[in-house]
């Protein structure tokens, strides 16, 4: 679970963001990217940019170009007037354990 | 977006839609040969139509369709781009009129130039596709037993193609020293475990877990099992050619066994580590597959010790054997495998820069659920009335059976070209 700062306003579009990306899904599996546990950070600190730090399941992943695309695609559409960056990252390595309790309900339907 | 991603070019795309394509077209036709060979079957397995169908099988079914896959999943699964993208086109452009050459020539037989000139364009083409499977690993970083299996593999593909070869040219200049059929036996092997085998455990291993979100994958297992396969296929091929089958084949089936044993209990241990709980027809077709491919392996002793005793169930055995292995093991494995990876290939194509924008099929979407259900309960009505007839001697069976492999063999087909042909209707949808 997410834990925010009631005072910090940027928690709250923060959480909006989380929510948002929630629609965007791993297309083999079909679980969202936060659930999947790809999402690493979400920076808001630059003013109208949007800076998502995210990895993938497999480098050279067929899907990933998708999934990245996905991710850029869904954060343009909803904040008009944001630019939004996403950067690939490989560390921490990303392993099953990243998937969350949700992610892991959703596998075993 | 800062990414290092791989992008497929328009020209590749179309040379892996062509490979399944041809593929599902040879799949057809293989079905429709077989309807013309029962009395064949039921024969020796050293005659005209049973080699046309067999390597009709072996080439243009089974290896085609891997080539076009490899070209998918190289990148995937060594971490870096292909060594070429034009090198691929000169393998098909070689392969395709060599295989229709080679089965033209075996169906009538005629030992000619036409089977000649078949086996040397198919050689040439395995060579050009062992270059870019030997270069694209050579560039690639990562250093793991997956990569072992799939150079291996293409290695064992040019020693297939290479005794092929010989052996065609031996039909009509007859300078090999030994028997035919015991080249024979040997160039099979080759492609079967060396070919076939490793590639399947080498790409399978990385996929499996992948598809199935697998915790514990035993990688050590697969090293075993890599050095007991080749052991055992070289030990096989050495004994084989000096002394034909005799006790020392027991042994070397049982280094096999070893071997397979631990790819098996990998195989066992991602199921049962696996998060995701429910299984598709994709998925089941896999677990078919490696049942048949043990049904076959368990034929080993007997087909031993046939032919040790001489006896002529070792040819009824024997034939047995192979349809297990590739109307079974290897077919199964590709109408299963088809439709995990091409829907995922012609989604990027199409829907990679709408994804996240507006809502969008999945990959599962493109196809036809109704014809993959089809395809699947014909082949599983094929593989239990044919193999069943052919045990029971009967060709009735034999017959009510082709006619399922036949109605799967469409199905699969139709979908196939479903799937390629697949427009975005959500997007005309939207301009009305």
């Amino acid at each position: 679970m997410k834990e925010f700062d009631i005072r910090d306003q940027s928690s709250f579009k923060e959480l909006e963001i989380i929510e948002n990306l929630r629609t965007v899904l791993d297309p083999e599996l079909q679980i969202n990217v936060i659930d999947m546990g790809l999402i690493y950070h979400i920076d808001l600190s630059e003013e109208l940019r949007i800076r998502i730090e995210m990895t993938l399941s497999s480098s050279h992943c067929p899907m990933g170009e998708a999934i990245l695309q996905s991710v850029k695609n869904c954060l343009e559409e909803a904040y008009p007037g944001y630019e939004v960056v996403v950067d690939l990252v490989w560390e921490p390595n990303w392993t099953y354990e990243n998937i969350t309790e949700e992610g892991r309900r959703q596998l075993g339907r | 977006m800062s990414s290092s991603l791989p992008k497929q070019s328009d020209g590749m795309y179309k040379l892996v839609l062509l490979h399944y394509f041809i593929s599902g077209l040879c799949f057809l036709l293989l079905a429709v040969l077989f309807l013309f060979s029962i009395k064949d079957i039921s024969g020796h397995y050293f005659n005209p139509h049973l080699l046309a169908i067999t390597h009709l099988a072996a080439l243009g079914w089974g290896t085609l369709v891997i080539f076009g896959a490899c070209y998918q999943l190289l990148p995937v699964l060594l971490e870096t781009d292909l060594y070429s993208s034009k090198l691929p086109w000169f393998t098909f452009v070689l392969f395709i009129p060599g295989l229709f050459c080679l089965i033209y020539s075996f169906w009538v037989f005629e030992p000619g130039i036409h089977m000649q000139a078949g086996g040397l364009l198919l050689t040439s083409a395995i060579l050009t596709f062992c270059i870019t499977v030997i270069r694209t690993a050579k560039k690639s970083k990562v250093s793991s037993i997956h990569k072992e299996f799939i150079v291996t593999s293409s290695i064992w593909l040019v020693a297939t193609a290479l005794v092929g070869t010989l052996l065609v040219f031996n039909f009509h200049y007859a300078f090999l020293p030994k028997d035919h059929l015991q080249y024979l036996r040997l160039h099979a092997h080759m492609g079967l475990a060396g070919w076939f085998l490793m590639l399947i455990i080498g790409v399978s291993c990385k996929l499996i877990p992948m598809f199935l979100v697998s915790r514990i994958q035993l990688n050590h297992l697969l090293s075993w099992s890599y050095y007991l396969v080749n052991l055992a296929l070289l030990l096989f091929l050495i004994d084989g050619y000096f002394y034909g089958i005799n006790l020392h084949t027991y042994f070397i089936t049982m280094v096999l066994l070893a071997g397979l044993s631990c790819y098996f209990v990998y195989v066992k241990k991602c199921f049962d580590s696996r998060l995701k709980k429910k299984l598709d027809i994709p998925i089941l077709k896999t677990v078919l597959s490696i049942s048949l491919l043990s049904l076959a392996l368990i034929l080993i002793p007997v087909i031993i010790y046939s032919s040790s005793k001489q006896n002529g169930l070792a040819v009824h055995y024997s034939i047995f054997y192979g349809m297990l292995l590739f109307m079974g093991w290897i077919t199964a494995l590709i109408m299963g495998h088809a439709f995990k990876t091409l829907p995922f290939i012609v989604w990027v194509r199409k829907y990679e820069h709408l994804s996240g924008k507006r809502k969008i099929p999945m990959p599962a979407d493109l196809y036809s659920s109704k014809l993959l259900k089809l395809q699947y309960v014909s082949y599983i009505a094929f593989c239990i009335l044919f193999f069943c007839g052919y045990l029971l001697y009967s060709p009735v069976m034999m017959i009510i059976g082709i006619g399922c492999l036949l109605i799967s063999s469409v199905a699969y087909l139709l979908n196939l070209v479903i799937l390629i042909k697949h427009k975005d209707k959500s997007l005309s949808h939207e301009r009305i």
